[in-house]
């Protein structure tokens, strides 16, 4: 019907709905995965985000930043992926990238990306460069500082 | 699973090359914060090597019911568009600029935002100062370095540094300047003093 099938290529969503935006009006809880019927939306031609997060809204692994950079696992064994996860893997062949810009890139939520981020992580595919100490040191911001003055 | 990470060979079908996808950069990043249309995302697009990105985020916001007072603080979750830039420092270090709106009205949960972040550049307008005020609130609290800019897009400003200084009551060792967020340059200047503000923090947390 009007809901994609999960595995047909979604088009990375643009305007997809914030899964926890109409908190207040759902206050009884909000939306499980279990309910074979969500309320009909406006527009059903998108898969709303807490689908494809299977339900889970609570923004992921609070150690991954929106800057935190992702790389690929190098040989990793090949995986069946949802679409979302496959465009989020295929993103980062090329070089490190920010979780902020998958997020971008791919017009998916933050917190959505955030979640599939940490999922990829657990199933080997990718690898999330966590920081051991996220208060920044002088050098760096010394190297910061002398990066900038030296653009024009 | 083993790998070798200084492997430049065909693994899988993946090519590895040299310093390829293995070795991320570390990132660092700056917070552009300011009320709407004050020229955030100008900010950002002029220092940023790329043009501005946008992505959608969560921000908890507490309101206290104005509607219905004497109710506990509401909590919502709001979503915002924040737009975001990268400057590359060198192969190792990359600097992101993250704009991030700052509605009155809404107590920040900036949490994760702010977390790791060297320091902020508040933006203001002169015509709407007050705009401004949520998140020089909200940095004040959290400790983190900032500096006030006062964005001179139209050549003109409405009201002193001295003036702007006084209506935001900011402690004295908080720097208020004036900048132009059309202009490569005059961003850079600015994120210069949030970094020379941030070095001051740094150099007294390790001592």
């Amino acid at each position: 019907m009007t809901r994609p099938d999960p595995d047909e290529p979604v088009p990375p969503a643009p305007g997809v709905r914030p899964f926890l935006q109409s908190g207040p009006q759902h206050s009884t809880g909000g939306y499980t995965p279990t309910g074979e019927n969500p309320p009909v939306e406006a527009s059903t031609h998108k898969l709303r985000p807490f689908v494809i997060t299977a339900g889970r809204t609570d923004g992921g692994d609070p150690d991954i930043g929106m800057e935190t950079q992702v790389t690929l696992v190098p040989g990793a064994p090949p995986s069946r992926l949802s679409p979302e996860t496959r465009a989020i893997v295929s993103l980062c062949e090329e070089s490190p990238i920010s979780v902020a810009e998958i997020s971008a890139r791919l017009r998916l939520h933050l917190g959505v990306t955030r979640i599939l981020v940490g999922d990829l992580r657990a199933a080997g595919q990718l690898d999330v460069h966590v920081l051991d100490n996220d208060t920044p040191d002088p050098d760096t911001i010394m190297r910061v500082i002398r990066g900038l003055r030296s653009i024009s | 699973m083993d790998f070798d990470p200084s492997a430049n060979r065909v693994v899988g079908t993946a090519r590895v090359s040299g310093g390829g996808p293995k070795k991320a950069p570390v990132p660092v990043k700056i917070i552009v914060a300011g009320g709407f249309g004050v020229g955030k995302t100008t900010t950002v697009g002029a220092i940023s090597e790329i043009s501005p990105l946008t992505t959608e985020a969560e921000m908890t916001s507490e309101s206290v019911g104005i509607d219905n007072p004497g109710q506990a603080v509401l909590k919502t979750n709001t979503t915002v568009a924040m737009d975001f830039g990268v400057l590359t420092i060198d192969q190792t270090l990359k600097l992101y600029i993250f704009g991030t709106p700052g509605q009155t009205r809404f107590a920040f949960m900036w949490d994760d935002l702010v977390r790791g972040a060297l320091g902020a550049l508040v933006v203001v307008d002169t015509n709407r100062i007050d705009d401004c005020y949520p998140a020089v609130d909200y940095f004040e609290r959290q400790g983190l370095p900032f500096v006030v800019g006062i964005n001179t897009f139209n050549g003109e400003m409405s009201y002193s540094i001295d003036e702007v200084r006084w209506a935001l009551a900011v402690r004295e060792d908080v720097p208020v300047i004036s900048f132009d967020a059309r202009f490569r340059a005059s961003v850079r200047d600015a994120l210069l003093v949030v970094l020379d503000q941030a070095l001051d923090k740094a150099i007294r947390m390790q001592s």
